[in-house]
């Protein structure tokens, strides 16, 4: 219970935020505290809530991975090329496990040709399109009649959706991952610093393969989801999620420079982002000024942040 | 030598200090008269960093004031005390390593020409501070391109063109070779001879000796002592940093057991060349030498760190190869590195976290680890070093030097090493966890452990190594045992070509 409140109060900032933002827009537009938004508020967080958490974990250990969007539409393709081979349900799982195999190649070069992740994971990325563009000639993929598919964005239980369902059921998993075993405790260790990490024993290439891995299954996971949705895939499915993904893991409260990691706060920056979109287009709000006041919020929120860390590193230093 | 009747520069009344939760300064008195090199000294934690840091304007006091020319101040922020004429060279530098010497003596403050910058007129007025300082740095060089000792003389040449009256120094030898600090030891005392103040904080009672023409010593946030440098003995100075005596001296008699790590003809990196020895149960044995001789590649070596070559390796008997840390661990080698900011230390980690990294296979049930498990262990760890802490749960960036030393080496211990390679085991740590390190080092021998240890503190050899091999240029010019471990035989062998 302690270590919860612990942990619940580090992302304290980023819950206040999250009530206050939305209570205003309760105000401001009826509408919103509806539980039907609310639920479609949710969804469209989650879907950037799910390959977010898996940027967590890659943050956490001092890298990330852009090539997230490109993974998302390549495996929404793949695996919608898949259904009338396999069926729906394994054409998800062979999916993710595309997506896990992406991940796992940025790893490898990562790992063994030793390329930073941010040009490594930045090459993967036009590779993947370029790979998506080839493989389904430009074109859009349809399913028709073949509804099963919307399982992974349709409505499950009591009118919650399932990407919802994924979002909470991977953040506990990562939770628990991060807090629990010995794969969690490598990561914020190598995050923290590699060059301790791989003198006490972390063998630092498998922990990398494992992250990227992840990472790449998540954002195959979201990539389904969206194609779900409207029943269609393409390349240029989820241009810009490796940018919304990263927003959401900093905004959450996890540090770009690794080490540590907030599974919780990862949500709730999903969160506070779908919010405020939703927020704004429901109060007429033009869409080009719904970019630029996600923006000014992203920035303001990490100045903030920035004063605080500012403050407490001034702390430490002068007590040694 | 100063004269008691010379102005004061610079003084400090009543200062207190807190920080929540604790007092890092207890209405504490100083004075630095003017051509004066005053030292301050005291373990970590004593208070020296906070006293430092507002004198140079980064800390605001809780109470108490500062006094500048006879008037009190405050300073809000460091370029207050700046333009006051005091200039701090924290260990951390402050120097931008892309730019070049001049540009960084000048920086902020670069003579100008028709709003551009006067290039020529930087370089001369940089070459005539460097000249008063009797350094020869070309000023045009990149900082990154400099050694750690150019470097600090930079900083300092830095304070001066500031026209400083008072120059604050921390720990300014931590990474210097004996002959750089020789050197900058030389350029302080010209210094004061030319009328500017000195702060000298440090460690190394032997420097602090050489140079100080007072001594104040800071204990837990207290004054304990203010004397002149030669009314009082090291001992006393000791002595009053950690409110009890230290036992020096020579290391206890050491009972061998028999060998358990051999290495026959050990390559490492094309600089090593057919390095052999045999390490007993129960024995310290000491590498020495002086900066790159190569006593720590051969120990980095041992450790997986190195690519290396060698003929035979055997640990108890049988043979072993060790081609990453991860090797070394499992054949129950530990190792401390010398630099535990950058190779030790998991800053985010807490002390138990710290602790547990190399065994959580140990604490694991299926897959998870056992919370009672790690607890277990590391709290024994921790009280078995005496490591201070409010809890094992503590952040480890916000523990002392000597007690994130005592973490790093109960990792290893953790481990459950057999060997134990210990590179610089007390750099950067003070007096008394210095013995603590010592004693410890002694009882882990006494219980079978054998220890390869590294230094570069002669002193360090002396009292814990029965046997020293002694390194230069990569090749072992002789081997000490017993009362033949002296500063100079160790000194006449390090320095044989």
């Amino acid at each position: 219970m302690k270590k919860f409140l612990v942990e619940f109060w580090k992302s304290y900032s980023i819950v206040i935020v999250v009530i206050v933002i939305g209570l205003v827009l309760g105000l401001l537009a009826p509408r919103f505290l509806t539980k039907d938004n609310l639920i479609n508020v949710m969804t469209n967080a989650s879907l950037v809530a799910i390959v977010g958490l898996g940027m967590t974990l890659a943050i956490a250990s001092g890298n990330f991975d852009l090539s997230v969007g490109a993974t998302a539409s390549f495996a929404g393709c793949i695996s919608f090329s898949l259904v009338p081979i396999l069926g729906v349900p394994l054409s998800i799982i062979a999916g993710v496990i595309v997506g896990a195999v992406v991940g796992l190649i940025n790893g490898l070069i990562i790992s063994e040709l030793r390329v930073p992740a941010f040009i490594a994971t930045l090459s993967m990325m036009t590779i993947v399109r370029g790979f998506t563009l080839i493989f389904t000639n430009g074109r859009d993929l349809y399913l028709f009649g073949q509804t099963e598919y919307k399982i992974l964005s349709g409505q499950l239980i009591l009118g919650i959706s399932t990407p919802i369902f994924f979002a909470i059921g991977i953040a506990l998993l990562f939770g628990f991952v991060k807090k629990y075993t010995r794969f969690g405790r490598h990561i914020l260790a190598m995050g923290g610093n590699l060059s301790a990490a791989s003198r006490s024993g972390v063998r630092t290439s498998f922990v990398l393969w494992g992250i990227f891995s992840i990472v790449g299954a998540t954002a195959a996971l979201t990539g389904m989801i969206i194609s779900s949705q409207v029943l269609t895939a393409n390349a240029r499915l989820a241009t810009g999620l490796e940018l919304s993904a990263i927003a959401v893991v900093i905004l959450g409260g996890t540090a770009l420079s690794g080490g540590q990691a907030t599974v919780i706060g990862t949500l709730l920056g999903a969160l506070l982002i779908s919010m405020i979109n939703n927020g704004l287009n429901l109060l007429n709000v033009p869409i080009f000024y719904q970019e630029l006041t996600v923006g000014a919020l992203m920035l303001g929120a990490l100045a903030v942040k920035m004063q605080k860390g500012f403050k407490i590193s001034s702390l430490l230093r002068s007590r040694s | 030598m100063i004269d008691e009747n010379n102005e004061i520069i610079l003084g400090v009344q009543g200062l207190t200090h807190h920080f929540p939760g604790i007092v890092a300064l207890k209405n504490v008195n100083f004075d630095l008269h003017k051509g004066e090199i005053h030292a301050l000294v005291g373990e970590n934690g004593a208070g020296k960093s906070t006293m430092i840091n507002i004198i140079a304007g980064v800390l605001q006091p809780s109470s108490g004031r500062l006094i500048i020319n006879g008037s009190p101040t405050t300073f809000q922020n460091p370029s207050d005390a700046q333009q006051a004429g005091i200039s701090v060279i924290f260990q951390e530098f402050n120097l931008v390593p892309q730019l070049s010497v001049a540009e960084n003596i000048f920086i902020n403050r670069e003579p100008t020409r028709f709003g551009m910058i006067d290039w020529k007129k930087m370089n001369e007025k940089a070459s005539e501070v460097l000249k008063r300082l009797k350094i020869d740095i070309d000023p045009r060089l990149t900082v990154s391109s400099l050694s750690i000792a150019q470097q600090q003389l930079t900083e300092i040449a830095r304070g001066l063109a500031f026209n400083a009256q008072v120059i604050v120094m921390d720990e300014p030898t931590a990474a210097l070779s004996e002959r750089e600090i020789d050197q900058l030891l030389s350029i302080v005392k010209s210094l004061a001879n030319e009328g500017v103040s000195v702060i000298y904080v440090s460690h190394k009672l032997e420097e602090v000796f050489k140079v100080a023409d007072r001594i104040t010593v800071l204990r837990d946030g207290v004054r304990i002592i203010t004397k002149n440098a030669s009314e009082v003995s090291e001992d006393d100075v000791i002595f009053a940093m950690v409110g009890r005596a230290l036992i020096h001296g020579r290391c206890p008699e050491r009972k061998l057991g028999p060998v358990v790590l051999s290495v026959k003809n050990l390559n490492v990196d094309n600089f090593i060349k057919d390095f052999s020895m045999d390490l007993h149960q129960g024995e310290v044995l000491g590498l020495g030498g002086l900066m790159g001789s190569g006593a720590n590649r051969v120990i980095e070596a041992l450790f997986g760190l190195r690519d290396s070559y060698v003929d035979e390796l055997t640990l108890d008997g049988s043979a072993l190869a060790i081609n990453n840390p991860r090797d070394a661990i499992h054949s129950r080698i530990g190792y401390v590195p010398n630099d535990r900011k950058k190779d030790g230390l998991l800053p985010d980690l807490s002390v138990k976290h710290n602790i547990s990294i190399g065994i959580i296979e140990r604490l694991k049930k299926v897959f998870w680890i056992v919370a009672e498990n790690e607890q277990e262990i590391t709290e024994t760890y921790v009280n078995k070093l005496n490591v201070r802490c409010t809890s094992i749960n503590q952040r480890i960036l916000n523990l002392s030097g000597g007690n994130q030393q005592k973490v790093i080496l109960a990792r290893s211990l953790a481990e459950e090493c057999n060997v134990l390679l210990l590179s610089e085991p007390t750099r950067g740590v003070d007096v008394g966890a210095k013995a603590e390190i010592y004693s410890l080092i002694d009882s882990l021998v006494d219980s079978g452990m054998a220890v390869i240890l590294q230094s570069s503190e002669l002193n360090e050899f002396i009292r814990l190594a029965n046997r020293v091999m002694i390194f230069s240029s990569g090749q072992v010019k002789g081997e000490l045992t017993g009362d033949q471990i002296t500063e100079e035989s160790m000194m006449a062998l390090a320095t044989r070509v």
